[in-house]
């Protein structure tokens, strides 16, 4: 009580008569790469759950969710989108701030959306085309380290800088995305990367295709995530992969694998919110949820059943009843009310709240019949 | 059959085998000003809800609520906030490109936020137009607790723009009203809502939401006006009702972090609880390695080509990975089942 008397005395929010606002979180323990690696050696599943603004953010921490992701399938499953493609790093540092405001204590993973950290190719050529004028080997090199790492190591820094998260993650085993992985920790940022189906990919990949079901295929997984792992990555997602080639791949590695869609040998496994939650189901929109997705509740349905409930009760007149309108004005007020009505000519509208300030008086509650 | 198709022929969007995106909508018929006007003529309620994101959209839209409103409440439900004052007008079309892709039915009607309007008429013009022209809206709504928004109203319905008006507790004028305070308690307070109400409807509003006054107070201006009244913690005797969309459903009541109800507001369900089980059941699950299961390890490799994988794998020194990987394999072709007994 005290505590809350400290906040409201030291807050600059205006004291709250109707909405309360959310509640102060408690002071708890942020999960950190220590916690994970304690996690992963002593062979205890991590798990991982996607969230995007501040309610997914309270109910991913509170129900101990170790790292919370907050993922550009936002773009598809917030902003209705058919691909990750469209979102923008300005956009995603918006979910970030939202997530952060909600959770004190899972690891707060932010993904690197498409386009926010691949570019610097043509520069570096360009670049280099510059340097062969004049310079020598060592100023080539140099500079086209350095422009390839520009644009990802700027993101990532935005994205804990402004966006309040603990890591980034980035999809692919390209060189330059090796490169891109190993700048960003130098910059002292922790990295997660990705293998498997990168969906930023999907225009190279032919579509959300699952990867490693041919051998070649199956040895790149596991190639690419040893070099995120040599680049200094703290932990890999695999994506829609063949179980066995998730098996290869979580004993080649010292970090731990998150999985999705890549059977049960991984040692975590990462699902999107609103696919575990079957939030886009309804019996006339039913968006398809990925195979490897376990439906851990219907909350579409739940919450079709309650809009119609409540859509019924506002055309019948039910909502609100007189436990749902809570604010009243004295009976002497209402006098000087009506008459300051009928100075104005309003004189039906002074019947309508005569009607009304009775209604309450005899029946104790607003009845719904009136003048709407 | 044949229009999916023609979708796909005619769709940029690459052919899916693992996640299928969102379904297209059918082509439906959009609730407009007249449709509302018919409905405010017959007596029957006109029901509105708030939505902030594609998922949210789609929901309202298929329960057939009249009017969705992209709410700057999304500031403190969606965003966290303590109040609707932190959202920019950049944030609100993002919000509303995300509801228009979801709701083909619904009118759509989006608030200008704090900040956005209040300097001049013609700046709220403009941050009106953004709303239609790059949010996808079909109308606006605007607080008005001062004269000079009665001025920005007609001046945005002279551009073009319907507008719906918003009195008694404005959020946005916390600053003045020193909280979130109901209005129309005293007889000058009451008198006051009841004019500015008229001087919307006079200046050109579709409609003007009535929030946290008294049941009379909101009787009174029911019956003054033509145009219907929408409330919210307003009684009864409105011409039809709004809710937050996160409020209604107990979107944020947990057992360990209850967000405040509003007195006015009655839980259509208990979202909250729901999620926090289902959560917690995704969590066991993973932990006990009951997840994922053979049932949701759906990516095969061949026996084949894992005989060359495994190769491939010896031939890197990667030893240990290639046991595993037949010791996973060989679990699928034995049990016909994944177990988790296994390399994590």
């Amino acid at each position: 009580m005290l505590r809350r008397l400290a906040r409201r005395l030291m807050s600059n929010v205006p004291e709250s008569t109707v909405y309360g606002g959310p509640k102060p979180q408690s002071p708890a323990h942020r999960v950190t790469l220590t916690h994970l690696r304690q996690k992963h050696r002593r062979g205890q599943p991590i798990t991982v759950v996607t969230a995007y603004d501040y309610p997914s953010a309270v109910h991913v921490d509170s129900a101990g969710i170790d790292v919370l992701l907050v993922g550009d399938s936002a773009a598809m499953v917030v902003h209705g989108h058919d691909t990750t493609l469209p979102i923008t790093l300005d956009d995603m540092l918006l979910h970030c701030r939202a997530v952060a405001r909600g959770a004190s204590r899972p690891l707060l993973v932010g993904d690197l959306p498409f386009g926010s950290y691949e570019s610097s190719a043509s520069q570096v050529r360009l670049l280099l085309k510059k340097a062969l004028l004049f310079a020598g080997k060592v100023l080539i090199l140099t500079f086209s380290i350095r422009v390839l790492a520009w644009q990802a190591v700027d993101s990532a820094v935005r994205m804990l800088k402004e966006g309040g998260m603990d890591a980034i993650k980035l999809e692919g085993g390209a060189p330059s995305r090796i490169s891109a992985a190993k700048a960003i920790v130098e910059a002292g940022i922790a990295v997660m990367g990705h293998v498997g189906l990168t969906p930023q990919a999907i225009s190279i990949l032919g579509g959300f295709r699952p990867q490693g079901k041919t051998v070649a295929s199956a040895v790149k997984v596991v190639e690419t995530a040893l070099a995120l792992q040599d680049a200094g990555c703290f932990s890999v997602v695999l994506e829609c992969v063949p179980a066995p080639v998730a098996a290869a791949a979580t004993s080649a590695l010292d970090i731990p694998t998150i999985g999705i869609g890549a059977g049960p040998f991984c040692s975590g496994q990462v699902l999107v919110y609103h696919d575990l939650l079957g939030m886009l189901q309804h019996p006339h929109h039913a968006k398809v949820t990925p195979k490897f997705c376990k439906k851990y509740a219907q909350v579409g349905d739940v919450i079709n059943k309650a809009l119609t409930e409540y859509k019924e009760e506002v055309e019948t007149r039910s909502f609100p009843s007189a436990a749902y309108t809570p604010y009243r004005i004295s009976e002497a007020d209402v006098e000087s009310f009506l008459k300051e009505l009928e100075n104005r000519g309003l004189n039906e509208a002074a019947s309508a709240a005569a009607a009304a300030a009775e209604n309450e008086v005899m029946t104790g509650k607003p009845s719904a019949d009136g003048n709407c």
